[in-house]
């Protein structure tokens, strides 16, 4: 179980994120939705500790995850396994090293750092690659795939991070449908198949109401709705996303468009 | 484009004044700047002693050297020469290297991303700025007067010249890195080397790398004068030779300095293309 308690993380005086309550059940698949700036990495990340809180708590099984230091934090980052929309590979280094970096927390600094990885994690990477149909790929640079290919290395290096959750970060924003498809799936897969938590920030809402079995609005900071994905009426929908059409709206000219849907000249000037 | 009508222009000119106003003093800047800029070269020549007289009797001076020059000749002295090419180019490539191998770790300390805090940040780059700030020439004078002449005073002397360069120029690569692939190996649960080992080296070694062989080509030039004033190597020969004035041999030596630069130059050329050669490509 994991619980958010009053969460806030302040950059100067702004609250990307503020006074987020809720808990998370083992195995649900959460998906969290808003639009751009609402808060919905800088929440992702207060979980794995890569943003520091500036108030209230979170709690794992009990533990007050905000409290970790030194090894347990790092074993909790583990535990808490990120995925990125930029994916965050790196890019020189080739596919099975970086999928064993999910193996860092759990071995000895001088074995990852001489990268004497143990027979068996060197398996168990390559058995989370296969799962994604990568194995072939295993001695590619990273750096050398396509977006989808990365994504799917990341998530293999989620998973033998062994974690009890997945946050991930818009993991498919930068990818086309097809590859939309096979990480979301992926990631789905992982959520039936081993049980792991998921919460997932996403941009569509589409893919939300498909995949999620609960879904967390958040706007300007805070948590606006939570729950069923058909208790998310269009009403609210609207009201999540709306203010963004009308600042849309507002910053070109605040009329209409003209019937011609080009802009006239002047008006792209004026803009 | 066609002319815009005239009252399309006025509006232009009220919204925007200070594209079409240009004032006197901004037309008649570049015109003064250059005329003080010939007065001061002008006062730099006389102030000097340029003289066309003497640089026009020095020329039959250097045409006559030139003909004392043909043909380049070693005489009986060739082996001692190569001998002392190959010190000159261990000079270079010891001293660079040392000095890279310290910078590493140094340039760590000096990067933002590594040591967010100014106050330990600062003194790091400053100590790095002044060693810098004297030439390898001055390290040469300074470590023959503590270790005596030779090519150990030649190999300090460039190593240290070149830890503060290295040191600027590698945490500079450092602090130009990739964030987000660190954060990949903090969220997975890497510790501080683990980031810097993995999520860091891997973008900054071919960078590293590129310079510290771009170094080793210019250095293999500076080995050769710090060799001049006692260093070790071929300099310290093409010195002897010009005291005593055996011009054929200084043509020869000169000669070699010039195989051995253009070599080195191919060879770390062909090197860096290598390292980066793949990434510049894609
Ligand atoms: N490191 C930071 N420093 C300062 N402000 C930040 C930082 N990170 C986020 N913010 C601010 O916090 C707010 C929330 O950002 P966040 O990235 O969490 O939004 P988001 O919901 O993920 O948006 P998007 O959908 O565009 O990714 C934004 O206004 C952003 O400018
Ligand atoms: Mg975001």
């Amino acid at each position: 179980m994991l619980v958010v308690e009053g969460l806030t993380c302040r950059f100067g005086t702004k609250a990307a994120v503020d006074n987020a309550s809720f808990s998370i059940a083992p195995g649900s698949f959460v998906g969290v939705i808003g639009r751009s700036g609402a808060g919905k990495s800088t929440l992702l990340r207060m979980i794995n500790r890569l943003a520091e809180p500036s108030e209230g708590r979170i709690l794992f099984e009990g533990v007050d995850v905000t409290a970790l230091r030194g090894k347990d934090l790092r074993q909790w980052r583990a535990r808490s396994a990120m995925i990125f929309q930029q994916f965050n590979l790196v890019g020189r280094l080739d596919v099975l090293t970086n999928v064993l970096m999910g193996r860092l927390a759990d071995m000895p600094s001088w074995r990852s750092l001489t990268q004497l990885w143990p027979e068996e994690d060197r398996a168990l990477a390559m058995s989370a690659l296969e799962q994604f149909d990568m194995g072939s790929l295993a001695a590619q640079r990273a750096d050398q795939l396509s977006g989808g290919q990365q994504q799917r290395v990341a998530i293999a290096r989620a998973l033998v991070q062994n974690p009890e959750i997945i946050l991930a970060d818009e993991p498919i924003a930068s990818l086309d449908p097809r590859n939309t498809r096979v990480v979301m799936d992926a990631l789905l897969r992982i959520n039936k198949h081993f049980g792991i938590t998921v919460i997932c920030n996403l941009h569509s809402l589409d893919l939300a109401r498909n995949y999620c079995d609960r879904l967390i609005g958040m706007s300007a900071g805070r948590v606006v709705f939570d729950g069923a994905p058909a208790k998310l009426t269009d009403q609210i929908a609207r009201e999540l996303y709306d203010l963004e059409a009308n600042e849309v709206m507002g910053t070109t000219s605040g009329e209409a468009p003209a019937d011609s849907t080009i802009p006239a000249l002047g008006t792209a000037a004026a803009a | 484009m066609s002319l815009l009508p005239p009252p399309e222009r006025e509006r232009l000119r009220a919204q925007y004044p200070d594209v079409f106003a240009r004032p006197a003093s901004a037309r008649l800047a570049t015109p003064a700047m250059i005329l003080a800029a010939a007065a001061i070269f002008a006062f730099g020549l006389v102030d000097l002693d340029f003289s066309p007289a003497r640089l026009l009797a020095g020329f039959h001076q250097l045409g006559w050297i030139t003909m004392m020059m043909i043909p380049p000749d070693p005489g009986s002295s060739l082996p001692a020469y190569l001998v002392a090419l190959g010190e000159t180019l261990s000079i270079a490539l010891l001293g660079t290297t040392i000095g890279a191998l310290v910078a590493l770790p140094v340039s760590l300390l000096a990067a933002r991303n590594i040591v967010p805090s100014g106050i330990f940040r600062f003194p790091v780059r400053r100590f790095l700025d002044s060693i810098r700030g004297v030439d390898t020439l001055i390290w040469a004078l300074v470590w023959i007067n503590v270790v005596g002449l030779g090519p150990f005073a030649g190999v300090l002397a460039i190593a240290v010249a070149d830890f503060g360069a290295f040191g600027k120029l590698f945490s500079e690569a450092i602090e130009a890195a990739d964030k987000k692939q660190v954060e990949g190996i903090r969220a997975s649960g890497g510790n501080a080397l683990h980031e810097i080992r993995f999520g860091l080296m891997p973008q900054v070694l071919p960078v590293i790398a590129g310079q510290v062989l771009y170094f080793i080509e210019s250095n293999t030039r500076s080995a050769t004068i710090i060799g001049i004033v006692g260093a070790g190597g071929i300099g310290l020969q093409l010195a002897e030779q010009i005291r005593v004035l055996e011009w054929q041999k200084v043509s020869f030596l000169i000669l070699m300095i010039l195989v051995a630069v253009a070599a080195i130059d191919w060879i770390s050329g062909k090197l860096r293309f290598a390292i980066i050669g793949q990434r510049a490509l894609a």
